[in-house]
């Protein structure tokens, strides 16, 4: 490849970065716009006088504490859960056998294709006649359910753990319960750091759940930033939205930056199945 | 002495081993239950279940609050034929993956050719690309709703400073632009598929390939895209499926459920609508069938996925020393 062919495509490269990164660009511009900036036509490209009172005022108008600690509630309930029983039920297709087991892995695979969504009204109205809603008890099911994706993960990474580290354990007389919990789940933590990421990102930026499932009051962030900033004629005030919105995104940017490898290697391994 | 106590000795161990043989496999299958237990409760407690319950309720007029419901055997399927918003929804998905879904892939797969090539930094720029897709859906939207905003929004600064007239775009006829261009931010996940599957490709392949004076051109045609062909079938299905399932026109609009009904007609998708079925207009039974339906069209390509791809599935790496 010639050096001027590697510098164009550098160059192409480098402008589709700009695109990709330019609305998130005008999310932080947005978010320091005073209200009579955004009420102007057209709109100015740099805040005249960056209103930091934006930040607060997003976190007064709505419930943002208050939501932020529901969404980390339910984040935290469904990463562990999910976590553990995904590497649990991943332990047990790659490592045991029993009649059925073929064609429980057939359905486990077609389930990663099965729409969430499809069931999700149903679940609710089921957890509405057991008295459930507006509790956090529907991610505890979900979490303790696991998560077909990350079975598969975890399946994958413990089929290639070799035999005889299992042998050994059950002639020292080691049951299976604790060959994984002694031996399978420690090496596994690139498994469990993907899955720790996927699970936390999946519960932070879901919306219908908590929608559904959670009234109005009790609420996670995702919710109260998709209609929570609205004024006195229900108009949605553009700069607080800006602001929230920064604020509930970020944390996920930062832990990608930080992880990208895990987000990146839990996803291409979504494209090969 | 000695010979007579292994002689007692040694029928007694075969025996133990030998009905230890005819036990072990029940109870390894006995522990493989216990370890899918959770995964296999739950597939039928939340998803089976419900489903069933789903079907019971598209059978019934059933509107989730007055307790008298009535059989009406299959009126609801027959409706959704007959009903001209499920067909207009059902019209507008089909067009919005018709756009998003081909788009995408292209130009996850260019990027991915691009970024797959020798350059500086380029896992930064992987990163950096794929950024967007990791944004919360209700993040992507609202900073949409931001850029497409009539007055303070980026896309009518631009036009005005080219001298063009501004744009409303968050409604009729323009808002289904400002959800296509949602969608297209997240092409970064389809490049890091398609980049996957770039890397998959045996490199020899495609030295040979230029040894025998091939081109760029003649490799990415010949070599590149018939061995890719697996994973742009596999991101061509995810995305069709994913189309029928958006709700994002409910995020770009009012951000509530309760708001369904009132998202514009441009974006008015099949999801959106069983939503406004569900909540705005009370029709469970309805609502239930064409949740159905949209089931059952998955489960079909599903199964269809399955079979067409069993010769070329990737998933099976089994441990080694077993058959």
């Amino acid at each position: 490849m010639t050096r001027t062919y590697r510098w164009a495509l550098s160059l192409v490269l480098l402008a589709v970065v700009l695109v990709m990164l330019s609305p998130i660009a005008w999310l932080l511009l947005t978010s320091l716009k005073s209200p009579a900036e955004m009420a102007s036509f057209p709109p100015t490209w740099w805040p005249k006088e960056p209103r930091f009172a934006n930040y607060t005022d997003a976190i007064s108008k709505v419930n943002f504490l208050g939501a932020t600690q529901n969404s980390l509630t339910i984040a935290f309930i469904t990463t562990t859960l999910t976590t553990l029983s995904s590497a649990w039920v991943g332990f047990g297709f790659a490592r045991l056998s029993a009649p059925g087991k073929k064609q429980l892995f057939v359905v486990l695979l077609a389930t990663m294709m099965l729409p969430g969504i499809v069931t999700l009204v149903p679940t609710y109205l089921i957890f509405a006649k057991l008295h459930m809603v507006n509790t956090y008890w529907p991610w505890v099911a979900w979490g303790l359910g696991g998560s077909a994706f990350l079975i598969f993960l975890f399946r994958q990474f413990f089929a290639g753990i070799p035999r005889e580290l299992e042998e050994a354990a059950i002639i020292d007389g080691c049951g299976y319960v604790g060959i994984f919990w002694r031996i399978f789940l420690p090496q596994s933590w690139p498994v469990i750091a993907a899955s720790v990421i996927l699970s936390f990102t999946g519960a932070w930026g879901d919306f219908v759940g908590p929608a559904m499932f959670l009234s109005q009051d009790s609420t996670t962030l995702a919710v109260a930033m998709a209609s929570g900033y609205v004024n006195d004629k229900g108009l949605p005030m553009n700069n607080l939205v800006a602001a929230g919105a920064v604020m509930y995104v970020l944390p996920v940017l930062v832990l990608f930056m930080f992880m990208q490898r895990r987000f990146v290697s839990g996803f291409s391994t979504s494209g090969i199945k | 002495m000695s010979s007579t106590l292994t002689e007692v000795r040694r029928p007694a161990a075969a025996t133990v081993t030998a009905a230890d043989r005819r036990r072990k496999p029940l109870r390894k299958a006995r522990t493989f239950y216990l370890f899918v237990a959770p995964w296999l409760l739950g597939f039928i407690g939340l998803t089976v279940f419900p489903l069933g319950y789903a079907f019971w309720l598209s059978l019934t007029d059933s509107d989730g609050l007055s307790p008298r419901t009535h059989f009406v055997g299959f009126e609801n399927y027959v409706e959704i034929f007959h009903d001209p918003l499920t067909l207009s929804s059902l019209a507008k998905t089909g067009l919005f993956a018709l756009v998003t879904v081909p788009l995408s892939i292209l130009a996850g797969l260019l990027l991915a050719v691009m970024l797959n090539q020798p350059i500086r930094g380029r896992g930064l720029l992987r990163a950096l690309i794929y950024l967007p897709a990791v944004v919360p859906p209700v993040g992507a939207a609202l900073t949409f709703r931001l850029i497409f905003d009539r007055d303070a929004g980026a896309a009518n600064g631009i036009l005005s400073g080219l001298g063009a007239n501004p744009i409303t775009w968050l409604v009729d006829p323009n808002v289904r632009y400002v959800l296509y261009a949602l969608v297209l931010w997240g092409c970064g996940g389809a490049m890091i598929i398609s980049l996957a599957g770039l890397q998959d490709i045996p490199r020899e392949l495609l030295e040979a390939a230029q040894v025998d004076g091939a081109s760029y051109w003649q490799s990415f045609t010949r070599i590149i895209v018939p061995l890719l062909s697996p994973v742009i079938l596999f991101q061509v299905i995810n995305g069709v499926i994913a189309s029928l399932q958006s709700f994002a026109p409910l995020l770009l609009s009012s951000g509530s459920l309760s708001g369904a009904g009132t998202v514009p007609q441009g974006n008015y998708l099949y999801m959106i609508h069983v939503f406004a079925q569900y909540f705005s207009a009370s029709r469970f039974g309805y609502a239930s069938a064409m949740l159905w339906m949209l089931f059952a069209a998955i489960l079909l390509v599903t199964l269809v996925i399955i079979k067409v791809s069993a010769r070329t599935v990737f998933y099976t790496v089994e441990p080694e020393g077993k058959k």
